[in-house]
């Protein structure tokens, strides 16, 4: 398996009144292609700031990363930009979407906008609708982004995610604001997502969505503690060991 | 704790707050100039004439043979009060030189007066009395108070009937008779030793003089009947008629009040804008204060304290801006009058005042709605009672626009009423420049000729020296031959064509107890039946004649009524067949038979010479020939039938520069909106631009999506203004032409590609560089500020 991130020694400061506050500290550790990769630690510790600064969303301050090859720091902001429109897959803990536009149309608007995928605006219906109908909110397709669930916000998000075929989904704690039963809903898509070999990196505080995870790292004051192994997850039966096995691995490392 | 919150939110929210300012500093700067314009404008013309000394009845003479027989009318008149009679020498545009050539270019004769003579008080530009010049120091007014025509500090000469006199000139006059472009005359005011010497010639004394009488009186109709008598007037009317020239002065001001007002209503379409946008910025805090317990009053209060603060500082340097923004407006009219507002200051304080209370109110009324929000809109981000309102109303998937424009476009029809006030400002700057623009083509397209109560010909030759040698000139023959001379000079040219001219007759028009004194026209080479009329039909016979409504108001008469008219001495009754609308002597006119029996010599002033060639040629040999004409008689007054309209109505100018000074106003307003409202979009919107970027839009997508909105707009207000832009400027404009004497039958000339494509496009391009330069502040605006989205 080739890597799709590589990151070494990523280092990202805040100047705040003056003063210097360093949220990744050397921070390096790679991923995988098909890999499915939890984020985890204390509040404060850099979680979100190392996904949105591996994803290219946020400048790094020192370091590297290598995104498909392709070294971030080199990039200018508007070949950033065509890379998270066409290699790169976003999905929010808050479900962000665009106000005056249908459920629908927010999905398909990354695709619209590519010019990676040459395809008609009927083709690109066509797979909005499929992806939609694979998530299970075909329903909802037309309805305004204020006339659905939570839930359903989140899978849209997926959807949208999903639209442009991306290399990698970065996703920050995608449960987070979803009770129990959504948050199954939407891993369980993330997971058949990422069986179907698109990699994933995801920001979590639950222990029960880690476990899904093929891999974990936990990082603490901006430095990655360690890592723990967990496998692919392709047996939901082994779901109550795994997160088992990553709790006593996460009170090991300080939980 | 309250003043924290207070103190907190004018810090934290700068931006908004700052564009809320500027929208305060705006109306308050617009409101208190207009105002104070307004107030100088309407009283413009009475503080003007009363400053001017200016009398109740004018008549300017000619005499003949160096005889005025109007004074022995005038003395012996009862209705005379008080009369003042001021001596003038009439000159004419070749008698002005410059380095040798011709100085300056006008129709109507000039009058000279003595400083020390002057009946009148005349004005310098800044509005103080001459009562003394120098010798070989003038000052000039009238058509010549005009940067285009002279220059102050021009050393000139002038040279009638061989006097010489060397003349610098010292100024520009203000001049109550014949300060409107309208008169067409042109005055210079002269050390009396410099108009001595002119008057030292006896061709000069015999030939070229002559009197304007200002008269009082308490009865203006028995006075009127009375100098119905004066033989050699060449302009006989009270001072209610000399208003009436001013108007077209006060029709500029007028137009630029209309901006003005309408400066007030974008400015404050604009603060209603911004006041409920921070409002519904503010809903989610709004519900924290409600949740921890804060009464609806005190939330309230502080809004209402905030808007106060922000009000006052706003009206302070909106006040201290309105004295020279309405300086600059007034400018364009008191050029011509001395206008005066001894309030200025206290008027200035009372409307920026009143605008920090309309401001207050409309706060008090927009903060209503705090009531009726409820601790969970903190929870929900004020989507409360919009939560099953739809808001996309285009389909992407079912468009074939380009993500950008669809958004764009998307975004507009979405949310209507936070475009609505840019789409009402841009529509507005858009009606007022195409009325404008429609209002100056119309008066220099030839649709007017028929106005000028003359027929349509290939060329008009305007020919003041050939006009005057005319009147008041007993040979008969003069006039036949001037015409076969050019007659001859058009054939030897090898331009044959027939020659004719329409003169105008002061004549006293009597209608039972009623007599005034009328300017006839009549022409012995047309027919009355060649002309346009409103009414009625034309004269057919001699003893029938054609008025204008004014002249028939005047009288108390109507259509087929007798009146009697004077001619020659003698009287007779004419049946009158028609009306018809005209721009001569403002609408006071009438039009006789061509067959009447009436002398050339007796005529008080003529129009041009109007010439008809023969193979009627085409435009552009017209206006070759016309060059030719020029060059033959070294004169630039020849003209085609479009640039004598423009030449004769003399006020394109005027509403073309107001034309002009709208479009600059509102290309300035409209770029200072564009430039305030897409700060406030950045401001509101910076948690969906993050969004966008952090799906994969460049900044400059998001850029160009931000700019084609405003474009959207100006499509909109476009589409609008054009549908509304001829029965707004016929609402309007109609009133200008009635003024000038056309109280019907105005057909505009509305050129398509420059009303509704090009002034549309410049206002477009402007908006959209401002809003595009704006829209670049969103470049600091990153992929992981979607923190902000609501």
């Amino acid at each position: 398996m080739s890597k799709v991130i590589e990151v070494n020694d990523l280092c990202k400061t805040y100047v705040v009144n003056r003063k210097q506050n360093n949220v990744l500290r050397n921070v390096s550790f790679s991923i995988e292609e098909g890999e499915m990769v939890g984020i985890m630690g204390p509040s404060g510790s850099g979680k979100s700031t190392l996904l949105y600064t591996v994803s290219g969303m946020d400048k790094m301050s020192a370091g590297e990363v290598s995104f498909n090859s392709k070294r971030l720091s080199e990039l200018s902001e508007n070949d950033m930009a065509d890379v998270r429109l066409d290699e790169m897959g976003f999905i929010f803990q808050q479900m962000y979407m665009m106000k005056n536009l249908t459920v629908f149309d927010n999905i398909i608007l990354p695709a619209v906008k590519s010019k990676k995928i040459s395809e008609s605006r009927k083709d690109t219906e066509k797979r909005g609708r499929a992806l939609m109908r694979k998530l299970g909110i075909e329903n909802i397709a037309d309805n305004d982004i204020n006339e659905v669930s939570g839930g359903q916000l989140q899978r849209a998000c997926i959807c949208r995610s999903m639209i442009n075929k991306p290399k990698v989904i970065f996703a920050d704690e995608p449960t987070g604001a979803l009770n129990r039963t959504s948050s199954d809903e939407v891993m369980s898509e993330l997971v058949k997502i990422n069986n179907e070999g698109t990699t994933i990196m995801m920001v979590t505080h639950d222990v029960k969505v880690a476990a899904k995870c093929s891999r974990v790292l936990y990082i603490v004051d901006g430095n990655i503690q360690g890592e723990y192994k967990l496998g692919r997850f392709d047996d939901s039966s082994k779901l109550r060991d795994r997160e088992i096995e990553l709790n006593n691995w996460l009170m090991d490392m300080g939980w | 704790m309250f003043f924290r919150i207070l103190k907190k939110d004018l810090k934290r929210k700068k931006t908004m707050n700052i564009i809320l300012l500027i929208f305060v500093f705006l109306s308050v700067m617009f409101a208190a100039s207009s105002i104070n314009n307004m107030i100088s404008v309407f009283g413009g013309i009475d503080y003007f004439f009363e400053k001017a000394q200016m009398s109740d009845y004018v008549i300017l003479t000619l005499n003949s043979n160096g005889e005025d027989p109007t004074e022995d009318i005038v003395n012996n008149a009862d209705a005379v009060k008080e009369v003042r009679k001021e001596s003038i020498i009439f000159f004419s545009a070749k008698t002005l030189k410059k380095d040798g050539g011709k100085y300056a270019e006008f129709e109507s004769p000039g009058l000279i007066t003595s400083v020390d003579d002057a009946k009148l008080k005349y004005f310098d530009r800044s509005n103080h009395v001459i009562d003394e010049l120098e010798p070989g120091h003038v000052y000039v007014g009238g058509i010549l108070a005009d940067p285009d025509k002279t220059k102050i500090g021009d050393e000139i000469t002038m040279e009638i009937e061989g006097v010489t006199v060397n003349l610098v000139i010292d100024g520009y006059l203000k001049d109550a008779l014949l300060g409107s472009p309208f008169m067409g005359n042109p005055r210079m005011l002269m050390s009396d030793e410099d108009v001595q010497t002119i008057l030292s010639d006896e061709k000069v004394r015999n030939a070229d003089c002559g009197s304007v009488y200002y008269i009082d009186t308490d009865d203006m109709k028995e006075l009127t009947a009375q100098l119905a008598e004066v033989p050699n007037a060449l302009f006989a009317q009270p001072a209610s008629t000399l208003r009436l020239t001013f108007m077209l002065d006060m029709i500029t001001a007028g137009i630029l009040l209309i901006v003005s007002v309408c400066l007030i209503l974008v400015a404050f379409t604009m603060l209603s804008f911004t006041i409920k946008f921070t409002l519904s910025e503010d809903f989610r805090e709004i519900g924290v204060m409600k949740a921890v317990g804060l009464r609806n009053t005190s939330i309230r209060n502080m809004y209402m304290i905030k808007y106060l603060s922000i009000a006052l500082v706003g009206a302070v340097f909106g006040y201290i801006g309105s004295i020279p923004f309405g300086e600059m407006l007034l400018k364009s009219v008191s050029d011509q009058m001395v206008l005066g507002n001894d309030n200025q200051i206290f008027v200035g304080i009372l409307t920026a005042i009143a605008v920090v209370a309309v401001i207050l109110l409309f706060c008090y009324y927009c903060t209503r709605s705090i009531r009726s929000l409820s601790p969970i809109d903190a929870v929900r981000n004020g989507e409360t009672g919009e939560r099953y309102n739809s808001k996309s109303v285009l389909k992407l998937h079912k468009s074939r626009l380009s993500s950008n424009l669809f958004l764009a476009i998307n975004d507009v029809f979405s949310k209507p009423k936070q475009y609505a006030s840019m789409i009402v400002t841009f529509t507005i700057c858009l009606l007022l420049i195409q009325m404008l623009a429609t209002t100056a083509n119309t008066l220099m397209s030839d649709k007017l000729l028929f106005l000028l109560g003359t027929t349509r010909s290939d060329v008009y030759y305007s020919s003041t020296d050939k006009i005057m040698e005319t009147m008041g000139n007993t040979d008969e023959e003069t006039l036949p031959r001037m015409i076969k001379e050019i007659e001859d000079t058009l054939a030897e040219n090898d331009m044959p064509g027939k020659v004719h001219i329409e003169l105008q007759y002061q004549l006293p028009v009597e209608y039972k107890d009623n007599k005034i004194k009328v300017v006839m026209q009549r022409c012995s080479a047309t027919k009355t039946t060649d002309y346009k009329y409103e009414k009625g039909t034309a004269p057919l016979y001699e003893n029938e004649v054609a008025f204008t409504p004014q002249v028939l108001d005047e009288l108390g008469a109507k259509i087929g009524d007798k009146v009697r008219i004077e001619i020659g001495g003698e009287t007779k009754e004419y049946i009158v067949t028609a009306t018809f609308v005209s721009f001569n002597q403002l609408g006071k006119t009438g039009r006789l038979h061509e067959n009447v029996d009436i002398k050339d010599s007796d005529a008080a002033s003529a129009f041009a010479f109007q010439i008809d060639f023969d193979d009627h040629p085409s435009a552009a040999v017209i206006d070759e020939r016309i060059e030719k004409l020029k060059e033959i008689y070294k004169t630039d007054e020849i003209f085609n039938a479009k640039d004598f309209v423009d030449v004769s109505t003399n006020s394109a100018a005027s509403v073309n520069m107001a034309k002009n000074m709208v479009l600059i106003i509102s290309l300035l307003i409209s770029a200072l909106i564009a430039v305030l409202m897409e700060r406030s979009f950045i401001t509101k919107e910076t948690g969906e631009i993050a969004l966008m970027k952090a799906i994969g839009f460049k900044s400059r997508s998001v850029s160009s999506q931000h700019t084609l909105r405003f474009l959207v707009v100006i499509v909109i207000a476009q589409v609008i203004a054009s549908i509304l832009s001829y029965p707004f400027t016929k609402l309007v404009c109609d009133r200008i032409f009635a003024v000038m004497g056309a109280i019907s039958g105005i057909v505009y000339e509305i050129r398509p590609f420059e009303v509704f494509v090009s002034y549309p496009v410049m206002l477009a391009m402007v908006v959209m560089v401002a809003a595009f330069i704006t829209s670049q502040y969103m470049r600091t605006i990153h992929a992981d500020a979607m923190g902000n989205i609501e």
